[in-house]
Protein backbone atom coordinates (compact mmCIF):
# COMPACT_ATOMS: atom_id res chain seq x y z
CA UNK A 1 0.00 0.00 0.00
CA UNK A 2 1.24 3.26 -1.29
CA UNK A 3 1.15 6.70 0.49
CA UNK A 4 -0.72 9.16 -1.31
CA UNK A 5 1.03 12.11 -3.10
CA UNK A 6 -1.10 14.61 -1.15
CA UNK A 7 -2.80 13.89 1.94
CA UNK A 8 -4.41 17.17 3.07
CA UNK A 9 -6.05 17.10 6.88
CA UNK A 10 -8.00 19.72 8.44
CA UNK A 11 -5.91 22.58 6.44
CA UNK A 12 -6.92 25.98 7.45
CA UNK A 13 -5.10 29.43 6.30
CA UNK A 14 -6.02 32.75 7.67
CA UNK A 15 -4.30 36.09 6.86
CA UNK A 16 -3.31 37.97 10.18
CA UNK A 17 -4.95 41.20 11.13
CA UNK A 18 -3.04 44.01 10.37
CA UNK A 19 -3.76 47.87 10.71
CA UNK A 20 -7.43 48.43 8.61
CA UNK A 21 -7.51 45.04 7.81
CA UNK A 22 -9.24 42.47 9.48
CA UNK A 23 -8.35 39.26 9.98
CA UNK A 24 -9.09 37.11 6.46
CA UNK A 25 -9.84 33.33 6.54
CA UNK A 26 -9.26 31.70 3.35
CA UNK A 27 -9.04 28.20 3.88
CA UNK A 28 -11.31 26.13 6.53
CA UNK A 29 -10.97 22.73 7.27
CA UNK A 30 -10.27 21.29 4.08
CA UNK A 31 -9.65 17.59 3.76
CA UNK A 32 -8.78 15.59 0.81
CA UNK A 33 -6.02 13.52 -0.66
CA UNK A 34 -4.49 12.36 -4.14
CA UNK A 35 -2.77 9.16 -5.44
CA UNK A 36 0.26 8.59 -7.74
CA UNK A 37 -0.84 9.25 -11.22
CA UNK A 38 -4.20 10.48 -10.24
CA UNK A 39 -5.94 13.46 -10.90
CA UNK A 40 -7.77 16.08 -8.69
CA UNK A 41 -9.23 19.13 -10.11
CA UNK A 42 -10.37 22.19 -8.01
CA UNK A 43 -13.56 24.33 -9.19
CA UNK A 44 -15.12 26.73 -7.37
CA UNK A 45 -16.16 30.48 -7.79
CA UNK A 46 -13.25 33.38 -7.97
CA UNK A 47 -12.10 34.10 -4.55
CA UNK A 48 -12.68 30.78 -3.39
CA UNK A 49 -9.29 29.87 -2.10
CA UNK A 50 -8.02 27.31 -4.91
CA UNK A 51 -5.02 29.40 -5.50
CA UNK A 52 -4.19 29.27 -1.87
CA UNK A 53 -4.80 25.42 -1.87
CA UNK A 54 -2.64 24.93 -4.66
CA UNK A 55 0.16 27.08 -2.76
CA UNK A 56 -0.20 25.44 0.25
CA UNK A 57 0.48 21.92 -0.97
CA UNK A 58 3.80 23.17 -2.31
CA UNK A 59 4.32 25.45 1.08
CA UNK A 60 4.41 28.51 -0.72
CA UNK A 61 1.57 29.39 1.82
CA UNK A 62 1.78 28.36 5.92
CA UNK A 63 -1.08 27.07 6.87
CA UNK A 64 -2.58 28.21 9.93
CA UNK A 65 -3.89 24.91 10.69
CA UNK A 66 -3.92 20.96 9.60
CA UNK A 67 -1.76 19.19 7.70
CA UNK A 68 -0.23 18.76 4.35
CA UNK A 69 1.54 15.47 3.52
CA UNK A 70 3.69 14.40 0.34
CA UNK A 71 4.41 11.32 -0.12
CA UNK A 72 3.76 10.59 3.46
CA UNK A 73 5.56 13.08 5.06
CA UNK A 74 4.51 16.27 6.98
CA UNK A 75 5.54 19.41 4.41
CA UNK A 76 6.82 21.16 7.42
CA UNK A 77 9.88 18.44 7.84
CA UNK A 78 10.78 18.94 4.17
CA UNK A 79 13.43 21.40 2.40
CA UNK A 80 10.57 23.47 0.67
CA UNK A 81 13.08 24.12 -2.03
CA UNK A 82 13.27 20.95 -2.30
CA UNK A 83 9.48 19.95 -2.35
CA UNK A 84 8.41 22.39 -4.45
CA UNK A 85 11.28 20.61 -7.53
CA UNK A 86 9.21 17.89 -6.72
CA UNK A 87 5.57 19.13 -6.45
CA UNK A 88 6.10 22.06 -9.40
CA UNK A 89 3.13 24.67 -9.31
CA UNK A 90 2.55 26.36 -12.62
CA UNK A 91 1.29 29.92 -11.97
CA UNK A 92 -1.81 31.67 -13.50
CA UNK A 93 0.23 34.03 -15.26
CA UNK A 94 3.25 32.56 -16.97
CA UNK A 95 6.31 34.62 -15.61
CA UNK A 96 9.24 33.89 -17.97
CA UNK A 97 12.38 35.95 -18.07
CA UNK A 98 14.65 38.22 -20.26
CA UNK A 99 16.36 36.09 -22.84
CA UNK A 100 15.20 32.93 -25.02
CA UNK A 101 13.36 30.32 -24.04
CA UNK A 102 16.73 28.38 -23.68
CA UNK A 103 17.60 30.56 -21.25
CA UNK A 104 14.36 30.44 -19.21
CA UNK A 105 14.24 26.53 -19.44
CA UNK A 106 17.91 26.24 -17.95
CA UNK A 107 16.75 28.54 -14.66
CA UNK A 108 17.72 26.62 -11.78
CA UNK A 109 19.19 27.13 -8.41
CA UNK A 110 22.77 26.33 -8.37
CA UNK A 111 24.19 23.05 -7.72
CA UNK A 112 20.68 20.92 -8.93
CA UNK A 113 21.59 18.21 -11.07
CA UNK A 114 19.73 16.53 -13.49
CA UNK A 115 19.64 16.20 -17.97
CA UNK A 116 19.65 19.45 -19.16
CA UNK A 117 21.00 18.57 -21.85
CA UNK A 118 19.61 20.42 -24.95
CA UNK A 119 17.99 17.01 -26.46
CA UNK A 120 16.01 16.91 -23.14
CA UNK A 121 14.86 20.59 -23.95
CA UNK A 122 14.14 20.06 -27.25
CA UNK A 123 12.05 16.85 -26.11
CA UNK A 124 10.11 18.68 -23.33
CA UNK A 125 9.00 21.44 -25.70
CA UNK A 126 7.62 19.24 -28.12
CA UNK A 127 5.99 17.24 -24.99
CA UNK A 128 4.23 20.08 -24.12
CA UNK A 129 3.29 20.95 -27.46
CA UNK A 130 6.08 22.93 -29.02
CA UNK A 131 8.30 22.67 -31.67
CA UNK A 132 11.71 22.49 -30.88
CA UNK A 133 12.89 25.70 -32.56
CA UNK A 134 10.99 27.69 -29.98
CA UNK A 135 14.57 27.31 -28.17
CA UNK A 136 16.01 29.62 -29.78
CA UNK A 137 12.77 32.48 -29.99
CA UNK A 138 12.95 35.35 -27.25
CA UNK A 139 10.93 34.54 -25.17
CA UNK A 140 8.78 37.90 -24.54
CA UNK A 141 7.66 37.55 -28.34
CA UNK A 142 6.28 34.24 -27.05
CA UNK A 143 1.60 34.15 -27.31
CA UNK A 144 -0.32 33.54 -23.90
CA UNK A 145 -0.47 29.89 -24.94
CA UNK A 146 3.11 29.39 -25.86
CA UNK A 147 4.52 31.16 -22.50
CA UNK A 148 2.04 28.83 -20.67
CA UNK A 149 3.35 25.75 -22.27
CA UNK A 150 7.19 26.92 -21.92
CA UNK A 151 6.39 27.51 -18.16
CA UNK A 152 4.99 23.77 -17.73
CA UNK A 153 8.33 22.54 -19.51
CA UNK A 154 10.53 24.76 -17.32
CA UNK A 155 8.37 22.50 -14.25
CA UNK A 156 8.66 19.06 -16.13
CA UNK A 157 12.46 19.54 -16.28
CA UNK A 158 13.18 19.27 -12.92
CA UNK A 159 11.06 15.87 -13.12
CA UNK A 160 8.31 16.50 -10.14
CA UNK A 161 6.54 14.23 -8.89
CA UNK A 162 3.35 16.43 -9.06
CA UNK A 163 2.04 19.32 -11.03
CA UNK A 164 -0.01 21.91 -9.58
CA UNK A 165 -1.88 23.77 -12.35
CA UNK A 166 -3.08 27.03 -11.04
CA UNK A 167 -5.63 27.53 -13.44
CA UNK A 168 -3.62 26.81 -16.57
CA UNK A 169 -5.78 27.75 -19.38
CA UNK A 170 -8.09 30.93 -17.81
CA UNK A 171 -5.82 33.35 -19.99
CA UNK A 172 -6.62 31.65 -22.93
CA UNK A 173 -8.07 32.15 -25.78
CA UNK A 174 -9.82 28.36 -26.88
CA UNK A 175 -7.48 26.81 -29.60
CA UNK A 176 -4.22 27.94 -27.26
CA UNK A 177 -6.77 26.39 -23.83
CA UNK A 178 -7.23 23.47 -26.08
CA UNK A 179 -3.29 22.99 -26.75
CA UNK A 180 -2.52 23.09 -23.35
CA UNK A 181 -5.53 20.87 -21.52
CA UNK A 182 -4.22 18.45 -24.63
CA UNK A 183 -0.52 18.26 -23.63
CA UNK A 184 -1.03 18.29 -20.07
CA UNK A 185 -4.22 15.26 -20.14
CA UNK A 186 -1.26 13.88 -22.36
CA UNK A 187 1.39 14.05 -19.65
CA UNK A 188 -0.83 12.67 -16.99
CA UNK A 189 -1.09 9.34 -19.35
CA UNK A 190 2.44 9.54 -20.74
CA UNK A 191 4.61 10.65 -17.21
CA UNK A 192 2.16 8.92 -14.83
CA UNK A 193 2.05 12.63 -13.19
CA UNK A 194 -0.06 13.42 -10.31
CA UNK A 195 -2.05 16.23 -11.00
CA UNK A 196 -3.62 18.72 -9.06
CA UNK A 197 -5.35 21.68 -11.43
CA UNK A 198 -7.83 24.52 -10.44
CA UNK A 199 -10.14 25.32 -13.57
CA UNK A 200 -12.92 26.94 -14.78
CA UNK A 201 -12.83 25.05 -17.97
CA UNK A 202 -15.58 22.30 -18.31
CA UNK A 203 -12.71 20.95 -20.58
CA UNK A 204 -10.17 20.75 -18.54
CA UNK A 205 -12.33 18.81 -15.96
CA UNK A 206 -13.36 16.19 -18.61
CA UNK A 207 -10.19 15.52 -20.33
CA UNK A 208 -8.44 15.32 -16.97
CA UNK A 209 -10.59 13.01 -15.32
CA UNK A 210 -10.29 11.81 -11.83
CA UNK A 211 -11.41 13.49 -8.64
CA UNK A 212 -13.37 16.98 -8.40
CA UNK A 213 -13.68 19.06 -5.16
CA UNK A 214 -15.99 21.95 -5.30
CA UNK A 215 -15.00 25.08 -3.27
CA UNK A 216 -17.09 27.65 -1.99
CA UNK A 217 -15.54 30.41 0.67
CA UNK A 218 -12.45 28.35 1.48
CA UNK A 219 -14.80 25.33 2.44
CA UNK A 220 -15.04 21.81 0.60
CA UNK A 221 -18.41 21.67 -0.60
CA UNK A 222 -20.49 17.94 -1.58
CA UNK A 223 -23.77 18.97 -2.15
CA UNK A 224 -22.48 20.84 -5.34
CA UNK A 225 -23.24 18.69 -9.33
CA UNK A 226 -20.41 19.47 -11.76
CA UNK A 227 -22.98 19.82 -14.91
CA UNK A 228 -25.06 22.35 -12.78
CA UNK A 229 -22.01 23.83 -11.27
CA UNK A 230 -20.25 24.16 -14.84
CA UNK A 231 -23.53 25.86 -16.60
CA UNK A 232 -23.32 28.35 -13.56
CA UNK A 233 -19.31 28.80 -14.52
CA UNK A 234 -19.87 29.01 -17.73
CA UNK A 235 -22.72 31.58 -17.78
CA UNK A 236 -20.56 33.59 -15.27
CA UNK A 237 -17.20 33.40 -17.30
CA UNK A 238 -18.55 33.75 -20.78
CA UNK A 239 -18.10 30.91 -23.72
CA UNK A 240 -15.52 28.34 -22.67
CA UNK A 241 -14.03 25.71 -25.41
CA UNK B 1 40.61 81.55 12.24
CA UNK B 2 37.78 84.01 12.31
CA UNK B 3 39.64 86.46 10.63
CA UNK B 4 37.99 86.60 7.93
CA UNK B 5 34.34 85.87 8.37
CA UNK B 6 31.81 89.01 8.64
CA UNK B 7 29.62 88.65 11.61
CA UNK B 8 25.77 88.60 11.28
CA UNK B 9 23.94 90.96 13.21
CA UNK B 10 20.39 91.01 13.99
CA UNK B 11 19.17 93.63 11.28
CA UNK B 12 21.59 92.13 8.42
CA UNK B 13 19.52 88.79 9.17
CA UNK B 14 16.35 91.17 8.94
CA UNK B 15 17.59 91.88 5.74
CA UNK B 16 17.46 88.36 4.44
CA UNK B 17 14.22 87.87 5.53
CA UNK B 18 13.70 90.35 2.87
CA UNK B 19 14.26 87.81 0.01
CA UNK B 20 11.40 85.51 2.23
CA UNK B 21 9.29 88.36 2.22
CA UNK B 22 9.43 89.30 -1.78
CA UNK B 23 8.57 84.83 -2.26
CA UNK B 24 5.91 85.24 -0.08
CA UNK B 25 4.59 88.68 -2.30
CA UNK B 26 5.00 86.12 -5.47
CA UNK B 27 2.79 83.67 -3.66
CA UNK B 28 -0.12 85.93 -3.06
CA UNK B 29 0.15 87.74 -6.74
CA UNK B 30 0.10 84.28 -8.31
CA UNK B 31 -2.45 82.68 -5.93
CA UNK B 32 0.17 80.16 -4.92
CA UNK B 33 -1.52 79.76 -1.26
CA UNK B 34 1.87 79.17 0.06
CA UNK B 35 2.15 82.30 2.14
CA UNK B 36 1.45 80.66 5.70
CA UNK B 37 4.15 77.73 4.55
CA UNK B 38 6.64 80.16 3.93
CA UNK B 39 6.35 82.11 7.22
CA UNK B 40 6.11 79.47 8.83
CA UNK B 41 8.87 77.36 7.49
CA UNK B 42 10.96 81.03 7.21
CA UNK B 43 10.08 81.33 11.52
CA UNK B 44 10.81 77.28 11.94
CA UNK B 45 14.36 78.07 10.08
CA UNK B 46 15.78 80.76 12.34
CA UNK B 47 14.57 78.99 15.77
CA UNK B 48 15.70 76.00 14.72
CA UNK B 49 18.74 76.68 13.99
CA UNK B 50 19.22 79.40 16.85
CA UNK B 51 18.20 76.27 19.00
CA UNK B 52 21.24 73.82 17.27
CA UNK B 53 23.79 76.89 17.56
CA UNK B 54 23.05 77.31 21.28
CA UNK B 55 23.17 73.20 21.82
CA UNK B 56 26.40 73.32 19.64
CA UNK B 57 27.83 76.32 21.35
CA UNK B 58 27.22 74.92 24.94
CA UNK B 59 28.94 71.49 23.33
CA UNK B 60 31.69 73.17 22.06
CA UNK B 61 32.29 75.09 25.49
CA UNK B 62 32.22 72.24 27.27
CA UNK B 63 33.90 69.71 25.05
CA UNK B 64 33.28 66.47 26.72
CA UNK B 65 33.18 63.24 24.85
CA UNK B 66 29.57 62.59 26.37
CA UNK B 67 27.93 65.34 24.93
CA UNK B 68 29.22 64.30 21.72
CA UNK B 69 28.01 61.23 21.86
CA UNK B 70 24.52 62.19 23.30
CA UNK B 71 24.41 64.81 20.40
CA UNK B 72 25.28 62.01 17.82
CA UNK B 73 22.55 59.82 19.62
CA UNK B 74 19.65 62.47 19.32
CA UNK B 75 21.00 63.32 15.46
CA UNK B 76 20.71 59.64 14.69
CA UNK B 77 17.15 58.86 16.53
CA UNK B 78 15.78 61.87 14.40
CA UNK B 79 17.57 60.32 10.91
CA UNK B 80 16.15 57.28 11.44
CA UNK B 81 12.34 58.71 12.28
CA UNK B 82 12.82 60.49 9.43
CA UNK B 83 13.90 57.25 6.98
CA UNK B 84 11.20 55.32 8.11
CA UNK B 85 8.36 58.37 7.72
CA UNK B 86 10.26 58.68 3.88
CA UNK B 87 8.49 55.23 3.11
CA UNK B 88 4.94 55.26 1.82
CA UNK B 89 4.27 51.65 3.11
CA UNK B 90 4.61 50.53 6.44
CA UNK B 91 7.49 48.37 6.98
CA UNK B 92 7.40 45.83 10.09
CA UNK B 93 9.74 46.73 12.24
CA UNK B 94 10.74 49.55 10.24
CA UNK B 95 12.66 51.81 12.88
CA UNK B 96 15.07 49.05 14.27
CA UNK B 97 15.72 48.13 10.84
CA UNK B 98 16.56 51.76 10.03
CA UNK B 99 18.26 52.42 13.70
CA UNK B 100 20.76 49.61 12.94
CA UNK B 101 21.73 50.70 8.92
CA UNK B 102 22.08 54.41 10.33
CA UNK B 103 24.15 53.45 13.47
CA UNK B 104 26.29 51.17 11.61
CA UNK B 105 26.71 52.88 8.59
CA UNK B 106 27.68 56.83 10.56
CA UNK B 107 29.43 54.67 13.32
CA UNK B 108 31.60 52.90 10.65
CA UNK B 109 32.17 55.79 8.47
CA UNK B 110 33.08 58.22 11.33
CA UNK B 111 35.55 55.98 13.02
CA UNK B 112 37.17 55.82 9.97
CA UNK B 113 37.62 59.45 9.10
CA UNK B 114 38.04 60.32 12.28
CA UNK B 115 40.56 58.43 13.67
CA UNK B 116 42.21 57.15 10.37
CA UNK B 117 41.71 59.60 7.65
CA UNK B 118 41.55 62.99 9.21
CA UNK B 119 43.37 61.99 13.20
CA UNK B 120 40.88 64.28 14.78
CA UNK B 121 42.74 64.83 18.49
CA UNK B 122 40.75 64.14 21.12
CA UNK B 123 38.96 61.92 19.04
CA UNK B 124 35.85 63.74 20.16
CA UNK B 125 36.58 67.70 19.22
CA UNK B 126 32.89 68.57 18.50
CA UNK B 127 33.64 70.90 15.43
CA UNK B 128 35.11 68.00 13.51
CA UNK B 129 32.54 65.34 14.79
CA UNK B 130 29.47 66.57 14.66
CA UNK B 131 29.22 68.00 11.23
CA UNK B 132 31.10 65.44 9.56
CA UNK B 133 28.06 62.85 11.55
CA UNK B 134 25.54 65.10 9.95
CA UNK B 135 26.72 64.96 6.85
CA UNK B 136 27.01 61.55 6.96
CA UNK B 137 23.71 60.87 8.54
CA UNK B 138 21.76 62.55 6.50
CA UNK B 139 23.14 61.08 3.24
CA UNK B 140 22.68 57.93 4.54
CA UNK B 141 19.15 58.35 5.74
CA UNK B 142 18.39 59.69 2.17
CA UNK B 143 19.83 56.29 0.34
CA UNK B 144 18.36 54.03 3.30
CA UNK B 145 14.87 55.89 2.70
CA UNK B 146 15.51 55.46 -1.19
CA UNK B 147 16.67 52.04 -1.05
CA UNK B 148 13.46 50.95 1.13
CA UNK B 149 11.32 53.01 -0.86
CA UNK B 150 12.19 50.92 -4.15
CA UNK B 151 12.78 47.84 -2.81
CA UNK B 152 8.87 47.89 -1.53
CA UNK B 153 7.80 48.68 -5.13
CA UNK B 154 9.84 46.32 -6.52
CA UNK B 155 8.41 43.86 -4.50
CA UNK B 156 5.07 44.69 -5.12
CA UNK B 157 5.31 45.21 -8.91
CA UNK B 158 7.61 41.73 -9.23
CA UNK B 159 6.04 39.36 -6.41
CA UNK B 160 4.89 36.53 -9.15
CA UNK B 161 8.84 36.65 -10.57
CA UNK B 162 10.02 36.57 -6.93
CA UNK B 163 7.83 33.09 -6.33
CA UNK B 164 8.46 32.02 -9.78
CA UNK B 165 11.73 31.55 -8.74
CA UNK B 166 10.61 30.41 -5.33
CA UNK B 167 8.67 27.55 -7.39
CA UNK B 168 11.87 26.82 -9.12
CA UNK B 169 13.09 25.95 -5.87
CA UNK B 170 15.47 29.55 -5.46
CA UNK B 171 15.76 30.45 -1.28
CA UNK B 172 14.20 33.30 -0.63
CA UNK B 173 17.24 34.99 -0.69
CA UNK B 174 18.44 34.57 -4.46
CA UNK B 175 14.74 35.23 -5.20
CA UNK B 176 14.91 38.32 -4.27
CA UNK B 177 18.78 38.96 -5.30
CA UNK B 178 17.50 41.36 -8.46
CA UNK B 179 15.02 43.34 -6.60
CA UNK B 180 17.68 43.76 -3.67
CA UNK B 181 20.29 45.00 -6.21
CA UNK B 182 17.91 47.46 -8.27
CA UNK B 183 16.87 49.31 -4.93
CA UNK B 184 20.43 48.94 -4.13
CA UNK B 185 21.38 50.98 -7.48
CA UNK B 186 18.75 53.45 -6.41
CA UNK B 187 19.97 54.38 -3.62
CA UNK B 188 23.30 54.76 -5.06
CA UNK B 189 22.94 56.34 -8.01
CA UNK B 190 22.52 59.68 -7.01
CA UNK B 191 25.83 59.79 -4.65
CA UNK B 192 27.77 58.53 -8.11
CA UNK B 193 26.02 60.93 -9.80
CA UNK B 194 27.50 63.47 -7.14
CA UNK B 195 30.85 62.44 -7.68
CA UNK B 196 30.58 63.00 -11.06
CA UNK B 197 29.24 66.54 -10.89
CA UNK B 198 30.97 67.76 -7.98
CA UNK B 199 32.81 71.80 -7.87
CA UNK B 200 31.13 71.91 -11.35
CA UNK B 201 27.83 73.07 -11.41
CA UNK B 202 27.94 74.32 -7.65
CA UNK B 203 30.00 74.51 -4.79
CA UNK B 204 29.49 71.73 -2.28
CA UNK B 205 27.91 73.19 1.20
CA UNK B 206 30.99 72.28 3.36
CA UNK B 207 33.35 73.55 1.16
CA UNK B 208 31.46 76.84 0.53
CA UNK B 209 31.14 77.14 4.47
CA UNK B 210 35.23 76.67 4.77
CA UNK B 211 35.89 79.06 1.89
CA UNK B 212 33.65 81.41 4.16
CA UNK B 213 35.61 80.77 7.05
CA UNK B 214 38.89 81.87 5.21
CA UNK B 215 40.18 78.71 4.78
CA UNK B 216 41.97 78.21 1.70
CA UNK B 217 40.54 76.65 -1.83
CA UNK B 218 43.48 74.23 -1.37
CA UNK B 219 42.40 73.25 1.93
CA UNK B 220 38.85 73.36 1.64
CA UNK B 221 38.43 70.62 -1.09
CA UNK B 222 40.93 68.25 0.59
CA UNK B 223 38.31 68.30 3.17
CA UNK B 224 35.58 67.93 0.32
CA UNK B 225 37.48 65.09 -1.08
CA UNK B 226 37.54 62.98 2.09
CA UNK B 227 33.62 64.48 2.09
CA UNK B 228 32.79 62.74 -1.53
CA UNK B 229 34.47 59.34 -0.26
CA UNK B 230 32.82 59.15 2.97
CA UNK B 231 29.64 59.69 1.59
CA UNK B 232 30.21 57.09 -0.97
CA UNK B 233 31.11 54.61 1.47
CA UNK B 234 28.03 55.33 4.07
CA UNK B 235 25.33 55.59 1.77
CA UNK B 236 26.39 52.70 0.28
CA UNK B 237 26.69 50.88 3.61
CA UNK B 238 23.65 52.24 5.20
CA UNK B 239 21.25 51.22 1.90
CA UNK B 240 23.46 47.89 1.78
CA UNK B 241 22.41 47.11 5.90
CA UNK B 242 18.56 48.36 5.71
CA UNK B 243 18.00 46.82 2.35
CA UNK B 244 19.11 43.17 3.64
CA UNK B 245 17.25 43.48 7.33
CA UNK B 246 14.12 44.94 5.33
CA UNK B 247 13.98 42.50 2.90
CA UNK B 248 14.42 39.75 5.95
CA UNK B 249 10.76 41.16 6.80
CA UNK B 250 8.90 39.65 3.82
CA UNK B 251 10.48 36.78 3.19
CA UNK B 252 10.29 33.55 6.36
CA UNK B 253 12.46 30.93 6.57
CA UNK B 254 10.70 28.40 4.79
CA UNK B 255 11.30 30.51 1.17
CA UNK B 256 8.29 32.51 1.55
CA UNK B 257 7.28 35.90 0.68
CA UNK B 258 4.85 37.32 3.23
CA UNK B 259 2.47 38.62 0.24
CA UNK B 260 0.28 39.70 2.78
CA UNK B 261 2.48 42.60 3.94
CA UNK B 262 2.46 43.76 0.52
Amino acid sequence: MTEPVFAVEHLSLAYPARRGQAAASILNDVSFSVERGQALTLVGPSGSGKSSLLRCLNRLEEPSAGTVRFAGRDVRSLDPRRLRRDAALVMQSPVLFEGTVRDNLLLRPAGIGGDFSEARLARTLVEVGLEERTLERDATTLSGGEKQRVTIARALLGDPRALLLDEPTSALDPPNAALVVEAVSRLRETRGLTIVASTHQPELVRRLGGELIFLVRGEVRTDRRLDAFLAGECAAQGPAT
Amino acid sequence: MNSGVIDLSAWQLGLALLLVAAVVLVSLRQALGLERDLALGALRTVAQLYGVGLILAAVFAAARWYWVVLILIVMTGVATHAAVSRLTRPLPRGYSIAAAALTVSTAATLAYVIFVVVQVRPWYAPQYVIPIAGMILGNSMTSAALAGERLQGELSARAAEVETRLVLGFSGREAVQPLVRSALRAAMIPTVNGMMTVGLVQLPGMMTGQILAGSSPLVAIRYQIVVMFMLAAATALGALIFVRLAVGRYLTPAHQLRRYLL
